[in-house]
């Protein structure tokens, strides 16, 4: 698998979860490859007449799940690898939210100022940005399972750290901060974090 | 901590085993909030409905472990039993709820009787309009405005927005200024049908049996005797009650909290027998609870001091969050797709964060009461 952890974390930034899924499950048999009973793919790369377990959140980001085997005997070497670039591509999301965050922190006025100058903010999108950078040298770790299902523990925190940005407005449905929630669903049936310490 | 005598015993007991019955309807809820009919009079609701109506409009006599509704202490020791049952199906049952608790504090004779006998049926679901899109728990920033009609009452215009049941809600209290001071703020009560109410469910990611919507009034007339607190000192009608209704509110929404977190960590428990982390999971849930016990009798002996409140609300839902996220990680890959009632309860607690002061709003709150001493009060 060639695809860099750079490309899979550009492509979720610009263009959403879907496309960063995408990337980073591609060459990759799902079915047989998939940790879980269900594995999360782009809805339009579904086969017709396969077996899909449908979640309202996840249909709007064109993500559905598939039917799988579960429980390869071994686990293939390309399911670590697919953990590092979702990883990547959750960074990619959460770089894309913090942005639509800041903008929207700009807009919004408490008192006299735009709640992006209101300290505890600012510090909450610092400490964002330095849990990426921290998480981003993390993925390119070696295939350490303990190593990534912690990876995927933190960017759970970090994509719930954002959504608390967004205030009562990123619970709503139909808002992009969905894709953070609907993260959180992907990475747990791709993530084989059983049997790992906490 | 706080030592449980017989009758906190026996409350915590009776809700126990209501809260089986919420969870077996929690799924339905959360797929179709709009189809109550078949929950309505479902032996959790009745309970609920007779422990939160004044004795006057019970229908029957009332169990002796119902909690005190003045208590706060009993009411979160019942609450955190409902709770854990699940969130979803308890925010879904019609009751006075928040709308109540204000009517209470507020309201005259009148007022109260109106109130109470719009929702005695058991089928009336009552909403608390305070926020407003862009103004979050701001109440000060209120926009949404009353204006005299010139004959004696008002009329209201203005929007609301993540309001509990507001698309569906028979009675309750909706907030609006009359001027420009923060005391100007005044609460109506609003009954239904009435001309100039818009409403709309909100979609929304999780706790969908909440309902909640936005609002939007259009020169809705308000009778100048549905004021609330008319009969009070000018300082003690609206904003006063608000914040003391807001106290309140957030040792729910940190009973939720920690009602959520005692699900998920014993759900886990159950589907994977010595999952890594459970000990140390259901540690931290029992230590939430039993400070949300400790804040809900400190706010008994003090109502006006938030600071263990606003402490137990940010830290509760702190530990809810970190709770769901290791309970999906622990019943294995494809986990929530296999459990939805766990998958539920991780998108429910994601709604606490912004319910009743974000946690940004009670940390200041808690900064503040550590300043003036409250910490060690």
């Amino acid at each position: 698998m060639s695809t860099s952890l750079r490309q899979c974390e550009r492509i979720a930034r610009d263009e959403g979860l879907a496309a960063g899924l995408a990337m980073a499950i591609a060459g990759a048999e799902v079915a047989t490859t998939a940790p879980g009973r269900w594995a999360a793919v782009p809805a339009e790369s579904v086969r017709a007449g396969a077996e899909v377990r449908h979640d309202s959140l996840a249909a709007r980001e064109g993500v559905t799940f598939l039917a799988c085997q579960g429980r390869p005997p071994a686990a293939p070497a390309s399911l670590a690898e697919i953990g590092r670039l979702l990883a990547a591509v959750r960074l990619g999301l959460v770089r894309r939210l913090l942005d639509h965050a800041v903008e929207h922190l700009s807009e919004r006025v408490a008192g006299d100022e735009p709640l992006i100058r209101k300290q505890l903010i600012t510090g909450t999108v610092a400490d964002t940005m330095a849990e990426v950078e921290l998480l981003r040298e993390q993925a390119h770790a070696p295939h350490d399972p303990a190593a990534l299902s912690d990876l995927h523990l933190r960017l759970d925190e970090l994509g719930w750290q954002v959504l608390t940005l967004f205030g009562a407005a990123g619970y709503l449905a139909d808002h992009p901060a969905r894709a953070l929630h609907v993260s959180f669903l992907v990475a747990n049936t791709w993530i084989d974090r059983e049997g790992v310490p906490e | 901590m706080i030592e449980f005598d017989d009758r906190l015993r026996a409350i915590r007991d009776r809700h126990r085993e209501a809260a089986e019955d919420l969870r077996s309807r929690a799924l339905a809820i959360d797929a179709d909030p709009e189809a109550m009919e078949p929950h309505l009079d479902s032996p959790a609701y009745l309970m609920i409905r007779e422990s939160s109506m004044p004795a006057a409009h019970r229908t029957s006599a009332t169990a002796a472990a119902s909690p005190d509704r003045g208590s706060c202490l009993e009411n979160i020791v019942g609450l955190v039993e409902l709770f854990r049952g699940d969130v979803g199906a308890l925010l879904a049952c019609p009751s006075p709820a928040l709308a109540g608790v204000f009517v209470e504090l507020l309201g005259d004779a009148a007022q109260k009787e109106r109130f109470y006998r719009r929702i005695s049926d058991g089928r009336t679901w009552s909403f608390f309009a305070m926020t407003e899109a862009g103004r979050g728990n701001d109440a000060t920033a209120m926009e949404t405005r009353l204006e005299r009609d010139g004959s004696g009452g008002w009329l209201l215009h203005g929007a609301k927005r993540y309001i509990g049941h507001g698309a569906r809600g028979g009675v309750g209290v909706v907030f609006g200024r009359t001027g420009r001071s923060a005391l100007s703020i005044r609460a109506a009560l609003v009954e239904l049908p009435v001309p100039g109410w818009h409403a709309e469910r909100l979609d929304m990611v999780g706790l969908r049996g909440a309902f909640l919507s936005e609002l939007r009034f259009d020169g809705l007339p308000v009778a100048g005797d549905m004021l609330l607190g008319e009969h009070l000192p000018v300082t003690r009608r609206g904003i006063w009650g608000a914040l003391t209704t807001f106290n309140n509110m957030r040792m729910q929404i940190a009973a939720a909290a920690v009602g959520t977190a005692l699900a998920m960590a014993e759900y886990v428990a159950e589907h994977r027998k010595g999952a890594p982390g459970a000990e140390p999971v259901a540690a931290r849930a029992e230590a939430a609870r039993h400070l949300v016990y400790e804040a809900a009798a400190r706010l008994d002996r003090s109502p006006e001091r938030g600071y263990l409140s606003s402490a137990a609300k940010l830290g509760a839902t702190r530990m809810a969050v970190e709770t769901a996220h290791w309970a999906a990680a622990a019943l294995g890959p494809a986990g929530l797709l296999e459990h939805p009632l766990l998958e539920k309860w991780t998108r429910d607690v994601r709604a606490f964060e912004f319910m009743d002061g974000t946690g940004n709003i009670q940390r200041l709150h808690v900064a503040r009461g550590y300043r003036s001493g409250d910490a060690d009060a």
